[in-house]
């Protein structure tokens, strides 16, 4: 009786989710593939081509369309996030390895951090752009005080995960290690880090998009040369063309092509990881 | 006289104040096997964990072949660990499990080889060593536990509940096989259980320990028949315990004044039992004697003086030879009797009445 009205209801909201999700996504794949370079940034179709991608990569004949102003941007992006990922995640391990031991002050230390993704992004960038000027007195750029927005913001994402991961990990393992006469360090390098490496593998993840993707923080804290999101809002300021529609689904590609990655990565560890609930259950 | 491991006033207070190990001596000698018993959070795992150097001595001297390492970092000690769990590497195969320690020590390559196939090969391991650990049985993971801690020579190893999570058949031989190894390589064990079989099947002399405190040292048989503590006493074998007050004494045995009525046992502990003092006999299961209703008084005094309580027999099995009885007293205590078959048949039967007897120098007298 309650499953005849619960469910036609769910199936409704499920469809009205994925639509909202993937629509914007599926319009702007299907108005990628417009005819050009007259086709506008809207239906109908006036005839499927390739034109757009093509105009991406500069392989058409000059035309009045300028090319996307995007090349620099994404190698500046690509490397903002890099730096982001490999900064926030090292400090992410180091700072979640510190909370395994009780120590004082960690509750305070644990909300500092914290506060990194809990803060208006409009304002940490802003701030960040204020104590550059103002108070210090140094240039900013996407590679100074942008990336320092940026790792501000990921850590404690990459905290997070890691705590997570180190709060069910066995710490037995290094004992035993520590007690066959090996030095901390190599036991975290040999033991604990390889059985943490799905952990790891996420924080990376989630700092590498968050960073990829981040908007005003780094509006205010780039300065003069941007990153891929703010030139993408720059172009919007003149007007349309479905290159940048093109753009989207190459980027959404790549943002595919890492997830796959990181699939194939993780599903390696997985398989790993039952092979040990397994040997736990036989002992 | 030099120890292997020496404990001199060892305690361990944890951080919040509780106190984990209290004023812990213990000297003990190359190649002993030593067991700490105890029930759960008596501090025996905490004291085996300080001379491992993964907890901290609060205060004390630990010292490992005359040197005190109290703030020696665990992988300077010569102390090698064994876990309830294995611990083994998750990600390395067996191989690379034992050369693990070996290999970071930077051992040549050829000799650490020689010495991991030697001990696989002492350990049965040497047709699963290329296996990844995951799929192996629990007893062959714990050879590779124990076969990853021994390649690497240490002075003491240390075993912490290493047969808990075995079933009983496997516990038993592995138990076999660790004694054996033990005696091979002459090198001194620190055992941690709460199981009292393992640890009286095991050791040279144990160490029952009871809320932090050591309760008393002994070697296994004589722990069985001569406890030194009313918790020993309750804690190890099945012991009768039968409290009452001192009466007099004769040829190193006390009389109690009981509830039962006059009774004896040696003093072993060589306590003065004056007049009126308060003390219990520890009566232990394998010092009952069971005398049926129709054997003469005479008699039954001949052999075990006043030494005597009515008993209702309340089950009787035979297996075998054995006949197994529980026997009930007046104050509705059960106790287990066994004996053999031939004394009793046809003497006793459920139901039938008799008397728990034994000679004063089986039992012994604590304070109580």
């Amino acid at each position: 009786m309650e499953s005849k009205v619960l469910k036609p209801i769910l199936a409704v909201y499920v469809g009205l989710f994925i639509l909202f999700l993937y629509g914007p996504f599926i319009v702007l794949g299907i108005l990628s593939f417009q005819q050009g370079p007259e086709g506008g940034p809207q239906f109908p179709i006036l005839s499927w081509s390739t034109y757009w991608y093509q105009h991406l990569f500069g392989l058409t004949p000059p035309s009045r369309i300028a090319p996307l102003p995007v090349g620099e941007a994404l190698v500046r992006s690509l490397t903002l996030a890099f730096m982001t990922m490999v900064t926030a995640t090292v400090l992410g391990v180091m700072a979640a390895q510190a909370f395994r031991k009780r120590f004082r002050g960690a509750g305070v230390v644990f909300y500092l951090i914290v506060l990194g993704m809990m803060v208006p992004g409009v304002l940490t960038g802003l701030g960040t752009s204020l104590l550059a000027n103002n108070v210090v007195g140094i240039e900013r750029h996407w590679w100074s005080t942008a990336f320092l927005a940026h790792v501000v913001y990921t850590f404690p994402f990459a905290f997070l995960v890691m705590l997570a991961i180190l709060n069910r990990f066995d710490g037995s393992v290094e004992e035993a290690s520590w007690s066959l006469g090996v030095s901390p360090i190599t036991t975290f390098r040999k033991v604990t880090f390889p059985l943490i490496f799905p952990g790891v593998l996420s924080a990376m993840l989630f700092a590498f998009t968050l960073s990829f993707d981040e908007f005003p923080r780094t509006l205010f804290a780039s300065g003069r040369d941007q990153t891929l999101p703010l030139a993408i809002y720059g172009t919007f300021s003149v007007e349309i063309h479905p290159n940048i529609f093109a753009f989207g689904v190459m980027t959404t590609l790549f943002s595919f092509a890492l997830l796959s990655v990181y699939g194939i990565l993780m599903g390696l560890s997985v398989r790993r990881a039952k092979k040990m609930a397994m040997q736990e259950d036989i002992a | 006289m030099a120890y292997d491991l020496q404990l001199t006033n060892v305690y361990k207070t944890y951080d919040n104040g509780t106190p984990a190990v209290i004023d812990f001596n213990l000297d003990v000698e190359k190649g002993e096997f030593i067991a700490f018993l105890g029930p759960s959070g008596c501090g025996k795992s905490t004291t085996l964990r300080m001379i491992s150097g993964f907890e901290t001595v609060t205060s004390g001297d630990l010292m490992i072949r005359g040197k005190r390492v109290n703030d020696q970092l665990p992988e300077k000690r010569p102390t090698s660990m064994i876990f309830q769990n294995y611990a083994l590497f998750p990600h390395m195969n067996v191989r690379q499990n034992v050369l693990f320690g070996l290999e970071v020590k930077n051992m040549p390559r050829a000799e650490a080889n020689r010495k991991v196939d030697q001990i696989l090969d002492k350990l049965g391991l040497s047709g699963i060593a290329e296996m990844p650990t995951a799929r192996l049985s629990g007893g062959q993971r714990q050879r590779i536990a124990l076969a990853r801690s021994l390649v690497v020579e240490p002075d003491i190893l240390l075993l912490d509940e290493p047969l808990g999570a075995l079933d009983a058949n496997l516990r038993k031989s592995i138990q076999n096989e660790l004694k054996l190894l033990q005696r091979d390589l002459g090198i001194t064990f620190v055992f941690v259980t709460h199981a009292q079989s393992e640890a009286l099947a095991l050791s040279d002399r144990i160490v029952v320990m009871n809320a932090g405190r050591i309760e008393q040292v002994s070697p296994p048989r004589e722990l069985y028949t001569r406890p030194s503590s009313q918790f020993v006493a309750r804690f190890i074998g099945s012991n009768t315990i039968l409290p009452g007050t001192v009466k007099a004494r004769e040829d190193g045995n006390v009389i109690l004044e009981t509830a039962f009525g006059i009774l004896g046992g040696a003093n072993r502990a060589g306590i003065d039992a004056h007049d009126g003092r308060e003390m219990s006999i520890i009566l232990p299961a394998e010092a009952v004697d069971l005398v049926p209703a129709d054997v003469p008084e005479d008699e039954m005094r001949a052999n075990f003086g006043s030494n005597t309580i009515p008993c209702t027999i309340e089950r009787l099995q035979i297996v075998g030879h054995i006949m197994h009885m529980i026997v009930s007293f007046v104050d509705g205590r059960k106790i287990n009797v066994e004996g053999h078959v031939d004394k009793y048949r046809d003497r006793l039967k459920a139901g039938g009445r008799a008397f728990v007897a034994w000679k004063s120098a089986n039992a012994t007298v604590i304070d109580h």
